[in-house]
């Protein structure tokens, strides 16, 4: 049935009395005694870690996509569209880097870590576990995270002065 | 790889990489933005915009959140740290979300990019289509101009080289346009002098004939190869055979009418002429059979008369009688031989003869006689004219046939005009007589030359003067004509050809020592 139809199907409903009168009373009743409506959900703290996981798992699908893209469209014939190529492929890479970081930073005693936070003298106690291990190497997400914006620079560098030869080529 | 490890590095690699981060991100939205402003037109340079601003966003915001981090816990500001630390994790994941939203869109901007590229070339394509179209048009423009200006020329040519009359008129049949052959024929200097001002029914000589030519013309929508008689500007008559048609105009959406006219006033007048001479040539041969039929038995009337005069006492009755049969056969002798002489001419005793002094002596002779009855004789001879082969005693009569005619055809005072002088071309003499006289009408020029053709009383004339001059003449190898005008005069042109010798002497005429030998 086409849309309109359902709609005028919705509006002859409302014209009907009975139906009309039962929506009133539980649109008050919903007013009058909020406490056992269902609509609000609390959340808790996990949710915002498992919000920044998803972000972090979109922005790595998003730069795979696109350094896929690129490669498929014949973009990286230039050197410049390469670089920015290899940029998204380590900005892929930083997001399983940081996603795994977040992942196992949840997963370690507190105990191990030593001394007060901020400290430049902190200590990590490592263990037999492999999660502390790849805790201390995936704390250094800016040795992925620098490149990655390093090689973005470099393209668009790249891209800009061949197109200034360009433009000085066509006048 | 068990033991305690300092974070140091870890911390160290936080703090330099936010840095870093920081810095080359902003560094890579100020190439993107030069990027952009090279080449405005490209939409990949501005999303590139976008997504470095994007990253920046997401550099700055994660970067500052960890040094800020740092700088707390460093301070000992911890309870600070704890209160900004959930935002700067939101703002971090938004950011993220916020370069994966611009990232996923780069492929339908390329498409965009794409589109408009390739809308672009069929722009730049269409444009050059149309720019080379555009130089084709003007080429063809300039072809076609230069076509028209070739034809234009062409027929201008022909407008302004005709030998006949072209011409223009409005649908109110005035002069619109006029060939300077056309302005010739009728006289007119330029052609500002006819159009505007002159009316084409104004140059007929006949407003009956102009009204049957509107008529024709409104009827058929054309006139061809019509004899009209028209006016000149000083008002002489030329015959014309005309032809005009009407032509509607585009660009006005007003009638024309484009005309031919041939000038056949000479044409007619040589046709004239030689009906003439054929009729007299016809009238010659029986008035020389006549005459010589006549002339024997008058010779014998005449024998016999003057023999019986002989014998004839002259108190006798009948010698008053035979003299009077005498004279008249005598009359009617010298008839016959005038009209043999108008028939194929007596006989002539030619010699090189100097006109001037032939015709001096009769104009001496005759002009005391018109002088007084107030006819003036006006000569204009050309000096160093050459001698002519004729008989100069024919011409003498020839030229007082033609002085006592003009006499005769003024009625009281006037003048007679004699011209002598040698022809345009050299080949021949024009001696011309011309009074202003009450003029012939067009049926008496034709018969002027007839024999015994007269307009004088009975017994004043006998008709034979002109026959006579005009056989003198054409025994001469000349012609003579005659133009009159009723009310104005009348001129004989008499034209006799020269010898070669003659023709030699006028050459060498121009000489001092024949100039003085003339004179």
């Amino acid at each position: 049935m086409p849309r309109i139809d359902l709609f005028t199907a919705f509006l002859k409903s409302l014209s009907n009395f009975r139906f009309a009168a039962i929506l009133l009373i539980a649109g008050v009743g919903v007013l009058l005694d909020p406490i056992k409506a269902w609509a609000l959900q609390s959340h808790g703290p996990p949710e915002g870690l498992y919000t920044h996981q998803m972000a972090h798992l979109l922005f790595a699908i998003s730069m795979a996509v696109l350094a896929y893209w690129l490669e498929t469209n014949g973009f990286t014939r230039e050197r410049g569209w390469r670089l920015i190529q290899l940029s998204f492929l380590l900005f892929f890479l930083w997001n399983l880097v940081a996603f795994s970081g977040h992942f196992v930073e949840i997963r370690i005693p507190p105990g191990l870590i030593e001394g007060q936070q901020g400290d430049w003298d902190q200590r990590l106690q490592v263990g037999y576990d492999s999660f502390t291990a790849a805790y201390y190497f995936l704390k250094m997400d800016h040795l992925v995270a620098v490149p990655a914006i390093l090689c973005l620079f470099l393209g668009i560098r790249n891209l800009y002065k061949q197109t200034l030869m360009k433009v000085a080529r066509d006048k | 790889m068990t033991g305690s490890y300092s974070l140091a590095p870890v911390l160290f690699s936080d703090v330099v990489g936010s840095t870093l981060m920081i810095c080359i991100s902003f560094g890579a939205v100020w190439y993107a933005s030069r990027l952009r402003k090279a080449d405005p037109s490209s939409v990949i340079w501005t999303y590139l915009m976008v997504l470095t601003v994007a990253l920046a966003v997401f550099s700055l915001s994660r970067s500052v959140g960890h040094l800020v981090k740092h700088l707390l816990l460093f301070t000992g500001n911890a309870y600070i740290w704890q209160c900004f630390q959930p935002y700067t994790g939101a703002i971090n994941s938004i950011a993220f979300i916020g370069v994966a939203s611009v990232t996923l869109f780069f492929p339908k901007v390329q498409r965009i990019n794409a589109r408009i590229l390739n809308d672009k070339m069929a722009l730049e394509k269409a444009t050059e289509d149309i720019k080379l179209l555009n130089h084709n048009l003007e080429a063809l423009v300039e072809k076609r101009t230069s076509q028209l200006s070739l034809s234009e020329k062409k027929y201008r040519g022909i407008f302004e080289g005709s030998m006949d009359m072209i011409f223009v008129l409005d649908d109110q049949l005035n002069f619109q346009d006029i060939n300077p052959s056309g302005l010739a024929t009728l006289g007119y200097d330029s052609p500002s002098e006819l159009v505007g001002s002159v009316s084409f029914g104004e140059i007929f000589f006949s407003s009956s004939d102009y009204e049957e030519f509107v008529e024709d013309l409104s009827v058929s929508g054309s006139i061809k190869d019509r004899e009209c008689r028209i006016r000149e500007k000083s008002g002489l008559e030329v015959l014309i055979l005309l032809s005009v048609t009407g032509t509607m105009s585009e660009a006005a959406k007003r009638k024309s009418y484009i005309g031919i006219a041939k000038d056949v006033t000479a044409r007619k007048r040589m046709e004239r002429q030689l009906q003439q001479a054929d009729r007299l040539a016809s009238l010659g041969q029986t008035a020389a059979g006549v005459a010589h039929e006549l002339n024997t038995p008058l010779g014998i009337i005449l024998g016999y008369t003057q023999l019986l005069l002989r014998n004839c006492e002259e108190q006798n009755a009948s010698h008053g009688d035979l003299q009077i049969i005498e004279k008249q056969a005598k009359n009617c002798r010298r008839i016959v031989q005038d009209l043999l002489k108008f028939a194929r001419g007596s006989a002539t005793q030619k010699s090189y003869v100097d006109l001037i002094t032939c015709f001096d002596e009769v104009i001496s002779l005759l002009g005391h006689q018109f002088e007084k009855e107030g006819i003036t004789v006006e000569t204009q001879f050309e000096q160093d004219l050459p001698k002519v082969f004729a008989d100069g005693e024919k011409l003498k009569q020839v030229l007082v046939n033609l002085l006592v005619n003009a006499k005769q055809a003024i009625s009281g005072n006037g003048t007679i005009v004699v011209i002598v002088k040698l022809g345009p071309d050299k080949h021949n003499i024009l001696i011309s007589v011309s009074d202003d006289g009450c003029g012939m009408s067009q049926k008496t020029l034709e018969k002027i030359f007839d024999p015994f053709f007269t307009t004088k009383p009975v017994g004043v004339g006998t008709g034979l003067g002109l026959s006579v001059s005009y056989g003198i003449i054409q025994a001469h190898g000349g012609c003579l004509q005659v133009e009159s005008k009723e009310g104005v005069g009348t001129t004989f042109t008499i034209s006799l050809p020269l010898t070669d010798e003659s023709q030699k002497s006028a050459e060498e005429s121009q000489t001092p020592t024949l100039q003085s030998e003339c004179s």
